[in-house]
């Protein structure tokens, strides 16, 4: 039972987008993240392509390292890809194997699905790769200020996600110590029904369960003796700073990259 | 009672003004010039902590203070001890405003801790370091980490910046900032806590106990960056549990049972060393040496520093040869005395210590430190086969894992793994044999490979080459994995933190169910297991483990394996976290298991428990045997363990400080303090090789 945790592997690296600010970057991302969804022709799904692929350029990110974190929902895309294939009969048929025939559109639809579902994905883990977990939490926080306005609790929020990416390393590495413990001990998690693996699962639970407890308890005592009491009569380490030059450029270029992916929607 | 006296001195000692004087009075029978310059000082006026009469009692009845009045001078480096439950921890507490005294008053730099309008102001001049390093990180990246508390004084974002690299360079990790702390040793998480701190500019740095957990390297680097702060005026509270901790400071509060107990400079302290036995604490190594040599009938000064304690006693040493060979016709009373004294203490370290001592009798490790890899093979064609035996081990963690179902399918291909070229290697080519009934240490750095080889040989994971055998059982045949188990008992790093059951005997009687055994069967391993490690079961087998004292728990954690009837131990630092009264009691139990013949493989970063329990010691290092063979054999690779960043037991040390300071020892590097003793007492007789004298009990 080893818990690979792939959120906020920031990977520490001097670039234009390592760079942004985060505010700007978390925006923008969520821009183009969210244009990925109205991509809908071949001109539009290249240019969403193009834009994705120049982001990691930029960006100094190993392209291995952006798969890897991209791989855990590669079975989801597969399985899409797949299913349009398989199930759109409307078009051309291309291929007939038995009662399934394979259509143009049928492929066209696997392509535009998956792709620009990759795609989104991509520039989803750019930003985690590019971000650091503070600097993220720092962004959102900065972004909902309206809702804070509105009495919602959104530096509390911000400072519990963070403790929780914190927390999660420790927590994993914990689990597994205890995993092996009981193990040692006889203790048996394979080939048991789900009652039976419910049941076995007490002797884990239980002292993760304490163990996420102390922590709490200890943590909550540090940040005491820390002077922590609540967010408003806090300043940061980290000040954000909007660069006209750079987020400038940053703005201009998603502007312009919507403008063109309109453009492309009207022309074709 | 001797020991009360100094706590009564104390109390009466903080009242009024008028203890300025009493306070420089104090400071100038210090030995350090330091801290009668700071009597001297102006603000040594006014305390930086007093404590007057402090009652605290938990909600659950429990007190944890009982009258504590104590005075501590600004620019003074005081050190707390006492055991388990002494109300160490609540004394840390109780200055930081994080628990208000039930009666009785504290007062930080003047505030009143009971004034919640205070509480911040005492907070932000007082920091505090807590024991466990991960639980006080909020962050993810340690320059953040270290900003959270000048961010909560509200700081200006430059000063903030400042004050980070500051407080980075101050624990030299400057080069780390950016690094996640999930990725640091635990050493340096603590010093980025300490950092954490220290950015807060405090007057006062309070430390409970934080080189609990953490192996030698670390702790010596928590040492020496509480002596650079206290050099920067900042006043340091220590609450530890190690003696030579205690060495750095200028006071030393012991407690006990509540109250403050002895106070005083540690040279004070030590000299009650009647009263430290009885509080269930130890004495620093070199003034263990100076009782023993005051018992072999030479007596010398009880200086605790151990240069000062080598130099007294080269230079004792000196004058008692000198003295009996100037009068070579009659040979002395005081010399025929000390013979016989020094050849009681002699059998008794046999006796205490039958793990050097007959290892080389009954275990043939004439493969010695050079080469590990011979050993597997001698056991191979033994009779009996090796309790433990890795053979050309490597293991991958970025290997693919084999699954259960793949190694039934392809049992044949184990130990062929295909490996990417550029896998890192957890374990490269690691040998190494334990013998049925013998104790093996294994030693090395966090990330050496140790944590490997145990889940190795505890059958939690599979080599990705090589072979490991547990009790004649190849790890890899998944269809004696009962019986592996059976033969297998891992005892994990803090143990407690695994229990889990309603009540003591569940949890205890966890592994025998497990394995399928009758409830009789069951009774009999569980009622065993609690005589083993002496827990009273008719009285606690009812209750929920979570009810019990930490102790406790460690105990039943302990019993948990043990009622498996294990006839092979895997130890994973057994004595993390644990008080001298707690060490002590472990030691014992394992010299008990392995006096029944139970083999055993234990991680552990005290080379004085090596010296005193192993019969093998194995080094790792990057994943490799760096060295192996008996205690002797490698710790006489000074400079290879050096190299290595590991230490050597103390009286090694010792010995090499005294030869430092003139006298030359017969036998090098002693591996025990009674060893070192009787060196020093051979020394010291002039019956020298050579001059041929009647008396030689010196010499066993």
């Amino acid at each position: 039972m080893a818990l690979h945790v792939s959120v906020g592997q920031y990977y520490s690296a001097d670039s234009p987008i390592h760079r942004l600010d985060p505010r700007v970057k978390l925006a923008a991302a969520l821009v183009y993240m969210v244009s990925c969804f109205f991509v809908s022709n071949p001109a539009m799904l290249a240019l969403a392509g193009a834009a994705a692929f120049a982001l990691m350029g930029l960006s100094h990110v190993p392209a291995r390292l952006m798969l890897r974190s991209v791989k855990p929902i590669m079975f989801f895309l597969v399985f899409t890809s797949l299913f349009n294939l398989l199930f759109v009969q409307t078009g051309a048929v291309l291929v007939r194997l038995g009662p399934v025939a394979v259509t143009d559109a049928g492929v066209w639809a696997a392509a535009l699905y998956t792709l620009r579902f990759l795609f989104l994905l991509l520039v989803g883990a750019l930003v985690m790769c590019t971000t650091t977990p503070i600097a993220l939490t720092d962004a959102a926080e900065s972004l909902m200020k309206p809702l804070a306005r509105l009495g919602a609790p959104v530096h509390d929020v911000a400072l519990v996600m963070s403790i929780a990416l914190r927390f999660v390393p420790t927590l994993a590495r914990e689990a597994e110590n205890i995993v092996a413990a009981q193990t040692a001990r006889g203790a048996d998690l394979e080939n048991k029904g789900a009652l039976a693996y419910a049941r076995a699962c007490v002797p884990l639970v239980v002292p993760l369960f304490a163990s996420a407890l102390r922590h709490a308890d200890n943590l909550g005592r540090a940040m005491d003796a820390r002077c922590y009491t609540d967010g408003a009569h806090r300043t940061r380490y980290h000040v954000m700073r909007f660069s006209p030059r750079r987020d400038g450029a940053a703005v201009a270029a998603t502007a312009l990259y919507l403008f063109a992916l309109a453009a492309m929607a009207l022309a074709f | 009672m001797p020991r009360k006296q100094p706590s009564a001195h104390a109390s009466r000692d903080i009242q009024g003004e008028k203890n300025a004087a009493t306070g420089a009075a104090r400071s100038t029978d210090r030995s350090g010039a330091r801290a009668s310059e700071q009597a001297a000082a102006p603000r040594g006026r006014s305390a930086a902590v007093s404590l007057d009469d402090v009652h605290v009692a938990y909600p659950n009845g429990t007190e944890a203070l009982r009258g504590v009045s104590v005075r501590i001078d600004p620019g003074s480096y005081t050190c707390v001890i006492g055991g388990n439950g002494s109300g160490k921890s609540t004394f840390a507490q109780v200055l930081n405003a994080l628990i208000a005294p039930t009666q009785g008053s504290v007062r930080v730099f003047g505030m009143d801790t009971a004034d919640p309008a205070q509480q911040l102001k005492i907070r932000s001049r007082a920091a505090m370091v807590f024991q466990h390093p991960e639980d006080q990180m909020v962050t993810s990246v340690v320059a953040d980490d270290v900003a959270f508390g000048p961010e909560n004084l509200a700081l200006p974002q430059p000063q903030i910046a400042a004050r980070v690299d500051e407080a980075l360079a101050a624990v030299a990790l400057a080069d780390l900032a950016q690094a996640d702390p999930a990725d640091l040793s635990g050493g340096q998480k603590q010093r980025v806590a300490i950092a954490g701190a220290f950015a807060m500019h405090p007057d006062l740095l309070i430390l409970d106990e934080p080189a609990a957990m953490l192996d030698v390297r670390g702790r010596r680097g928590i040492r020496r960056v509480c002596r650079e702060l206290n050099e920067r005026g900042i006043t340091i509270v220590h609450v530890t549990h190690f003696m030579d901790d205690v060495l750095d400071a200028d006071r030393v509060l012991v407690l006990d049972g509540g109250l403050l107990v002895l106070d005083g400079t540690p040279e004070q302290v030590f000299s009650h060393e009647q009263a430290i036995r009885t509080l269930n604490l130890d004495l620093p190594a070199s003034l263990s040496l100076a009782e023993k040599l005051d018992a072999r009938g030479l007596p010398v000064p009880h200086l605790p520093h151990e240069d000062d304690l080598a130099r007294a006693v080269a230079q004792v040493a000196a004058d008692r040869a000198k003295n009996t060979r100037a009068q070579p016709g009659q040979p002395s009373a005081v010399s025929a005395g000390t013979a016989a004294a020094s050849t009681a203490p002699c059998a008794e370290q046999d006796e205490k210590n039958p793990a050097t001592g007959a290892a080389a009798a009954s275990v043939p490790y004439g493969t010695g430190a050079s080469a590990p890899s011979a050993a597997p093979s001698r056991t191979a064609d033994g009779d009996a086969p090796a309790a433990l035996s890795f053979s050309h081990v490597s293991f991958s963690y970025a290997a693919p894992k084999p699954e259960r179902r793949k190694r039934r399918l392809f049992a044949r291909k184990h130990g062929n793994g295909a490996l990417p070229a550029d896998a890192p290697w957890a374990l490269e080519d690691v040998s190494l044999t334990v013998d049925p009934g013998s104790l093996t240490a294994l030693i090395g750095h966090t990330g050496a490979g140790k944590s490997t080889v145990i889940e190795l040989a505890c059958a939690l994971k599979q080599p990705t080459a090589g072979q490991v055998r547990v009790a004649g059982i190849d790890v890899a045949d998944a269809g004696r994995r009962r019986e592996l188990r059976r033969a297998v008992g891992y005892v994990s790093q803090l143990p407690e933190r695994q229990l889990f059951a309603e009540t003591v005997y569940d949890d205890i009687a966890f592994g025998p169910r497990n394995l399928g055994l009758a409830e009789d069967e069951v009774r009999a391993g569980v009622s065993r297991a609690c005589e083993l490690v002496g827990l009273d079961l008719d009285a606690l087998g009812g209750r929920s483990p979570f009810a019990l004292s930490g102790g406790q728990q460690r105990c039943v954690a302990l019993a948990g394996v043990l009622a498996l009837g294990p006839r092979i131990l895997v130890l994973d630092e057994p004595m993390a976290g644990l008080d001298p009264a707690g060490r002590a009691r472990t030691l014992k139990l394992l010299r008990a298991l392995n006096a029944q013949g139970t083999a055993m493989l234990v991680v552990t970063h005290s080379m004085d428990d090596v010296a005193a329990i192993a019969d093998q010691v194995v080094v790792m290092d990057h994943g490799r045997v760096a060295l192996s063979g008996t205690p002797a054999e490698v710790f006489a690779r000074e400079e290879d363990l050096h190299r290595i960043g590991l230490g050597t037991p103390s009286a090694q040390r010792l010995a090499r400080k005294i030869q430092a300071a003139g006298l030359d020892l017969p036998e090098k590097r002693p591996l025990t303090l009674d060893a070192l003793a009787d060196e020093v007492l051979a020394a010291a007789s002039p019956e020298r090789p050579g001059q041929g004298g009647a008396e030689d009990g010196a010499s066993c």
